[in-house]
């Protein structure tokens, strides 16, 4: 696999405060690396030293074997930014058709990239009156408008609905399918572990886990299991591998370090056991043990 | 490449402007107005009044260079536009030369606007390839302040940029000389005046109609674009995307 983004020990401080304090990344052809984090981790940070909006204090940034200071190295990248507000006066066709010229690309590529966004019959509309998910479709219109290696998505998928969002993941899907290589930033957690091969979860300015989905959730101990049974909790607790049961109404929720031997012994207590659920955490629940204060565990 | 971005860069600041009839008509009929005021009251009858043109055109000019550009650019900054541009690779030379060459066509607008009054309605006489004159050195001599506009937007958000710009033209305008004639100022306002770039161009324009020296002004004018320019790029580099 070939590095299309590679982040080398990457350092940025804001008046005397280290947004990234060494972080390093790689994203490889065909991608999909979800970069997860609490607000203030450092994520918009890390996307805006790949795109050269800030310089950042130490460390490398390579897109494609170039330095994305360069504008022709930045222009193989597609970006969607948040909160980017389009001009009053400028309609959808020419926002695109404006990118395509900045890319140093044909219009007919701007005209593809509208079609390929389900823009088309918005092609008249000032920008700035689309709806907020129809400006994300049109940011994400312009980034592809140049069919580039990279992608950089800060927060993409904010104000889409449901299908708009799916429309949205096909789209990437089959750029991935093209060999480009996707950055995602978002705070819809699931959302990522639906769609990224890999994640990676950044607090305080530092890679605090990394890994794919499931990687990231074998790294909370414990599944959770819930059961509606007659045996007494006090019961459950003195179990070999139990960490924590509760009652709730007729069902006892139990965390175990090992599924399987609480499994068996519940049904050997109790034949006439109902409802039984075994869950592993969810990588919201990882995302929260990884970044919440005091809760940091090494994956 | 850059040309054509260039290219574009124009057509959507003239399409901005066009696309704003309430900003295009106010800034348009603002300075026509003052001039039609203020020929009524201090404008000779006749050839008289092509010397008012040189003051008021310098005003009608400044009034849309000085605020246009940088109001434009600050806007942007706040939405995030400009952010998109500097990741597109869009060159900064090509985001400020537009913003300026796009308020010259702005500003002969008004210009235009404003001799066309003094016509029809004050009768005003003046030839030609003099008016031409005045023209080119309003238009061109107004740069410099659509650079030192694009500084201020760099920095500033939209409604400060806009205080700070009517803040710093409107005393310019006046100890200039450019609204009432330096003959009526206190002293002081005067000698304050003649070191302002503005006063330079409105009596470069004056110049073109009445003849007399214009070395000095071109040269105060020149040194304001380089101060204009670094002034410009300085501030939207360091400027926080």
């Amino acid at each position: 696999m070939t590095a299309l983004l590679e982040v080398k020990d990457l350092k940025h401080t804001y008046d005397g405060n280290d947004a990234l304090a060494g972080v390093s990344l790689t994203v490889d052809e065909g991608e999909f690396v979800a970069l997860l984090g609490p607000n203030g981790a450092g994520k918009t940070t890390l996307v805006r030293s790949v795109i050269s909006l800030i310089r950042p204090t130490s460390g490398t940034v390579s897109v494609a074997g170039g330095d994305p200071a360069h504008a022709a190295v930045r222009r193989r990248i597609g970006v969607v930014q948040q909160d980017v507000g389009f001009p009053r006066t400028l309609t959808v066709g020419e926002v695109v058709e404006g990118a395509a010229a900045r890319a140093g690309v044909e219009s007919a590529a701007a005209e593809r990239a509208i079609d390929e966004m389900g823009l088309d019959g918005l092609r008249k509309r000032r920008s700035s009156d689309l709806s907020g998910g129809q400006q994300q479709r049109l940011q994400l219109a312009m980034g592809l408008v140049a069919d580039p290696v990279l992608l950089v998505l800060d927060e993409p998928t904010v104000g889409l609905d449901v299908s708009a969002r799916r429309a949205f993941w096909e789209t990437l899907a089959e750029r991935r399918r093209h060999g480009a290589g996707i950055l995602l930033t978002t705070h819809i957690v699931e959302e990522a572990a639906a769609v990224a091969d890999r994640v990676v979860v950044l607090d305080q300015g530092v890679v605090v886990a990394e890994g794919t989905p499931d990687e990231l959730k074998r790294t909370l101990p414990g599944r959770q299991i819930t059961a509606r049974t007659g045996i007494p909790v006090e019961t459950i607790r003195t179990a070999e591998g139990v960490v924590n049961a509760t009652s709730r109404g007729d069902q006892v929720v139990i965390t175990a370090i090992e599924a399987e031997p609480v499994v068996r012994l519940l049904l050997d207590l109790d034949k006439d056991l109902t409802d039984l659920v075994v869950a592993t955490p969810s990588l919201d629940e990882v995302l929260f043990e990884l970044t919440a204060p005091g809760k940091k565990v090494a994956a | 490449m850059n040309a054509r971005m260039l290219r574009l860069e124009i057509r959507d600041e003239l399409l901005a402007i066009l696309r704003e009839p309430t900003t295009l008509f106010f800034s348009v009929l603002m300075p026509v107005l003052f001039y039609a005021m203020f020929t009524a009251m201090f404008g000779g009858e006749g050839s008289a009044n092509a010397a008012i043109i040189a003051p008021f055109g310098t005003f009608a000019v400044l009034a849309v260079v000085m605020m246009s550009p940088g109001i434009g650019l600050a806007d942007a900054r706040e939405r995030g536009w400009l952010r998109v541009k500097r990741v597109s690779g869009t060159p900064l030379w090509v985001t400020l030369v537009a913003k300026v060459l796009a308020a010259l066509p702005y500003a002969m607008a008004v210009l235009l606007a404003m001799t066309t009054v003094a016509v029809l309605v004050a009768s005003m006489t003046i030839d030609i390839a003099v008016l031409a004159r005045v023209f080119l050195v309003l238009v061109l001599g107004a740069v410099p302040f659509a650079l030192f506009s694009l500084a201020v937007g760099a920095r500033a958000g939209t409604n400060a940029s806009a205080a700070i710009l009517n803040g710093v033209l409107m005393p310019m305008v006046i100890a200039s000389g450019l609204w009432f004639p330096h003959e009526i100022m206190p002293g002081w306002a005067v000698a304050i005046g003649k070191l302002l770039p503005t006063y330079h161009l409105a009596q470069l324009a004056m110049a073109q109609i009445e003849g007399g020296p214009w070395v000095g002004h071109l040269v105060v004018l020149g040194l304001t674009v380089v101060v204009g320019a670094a002034a410009a790029a300085f501030a939207y580099r360091s400027a926080r995307p």
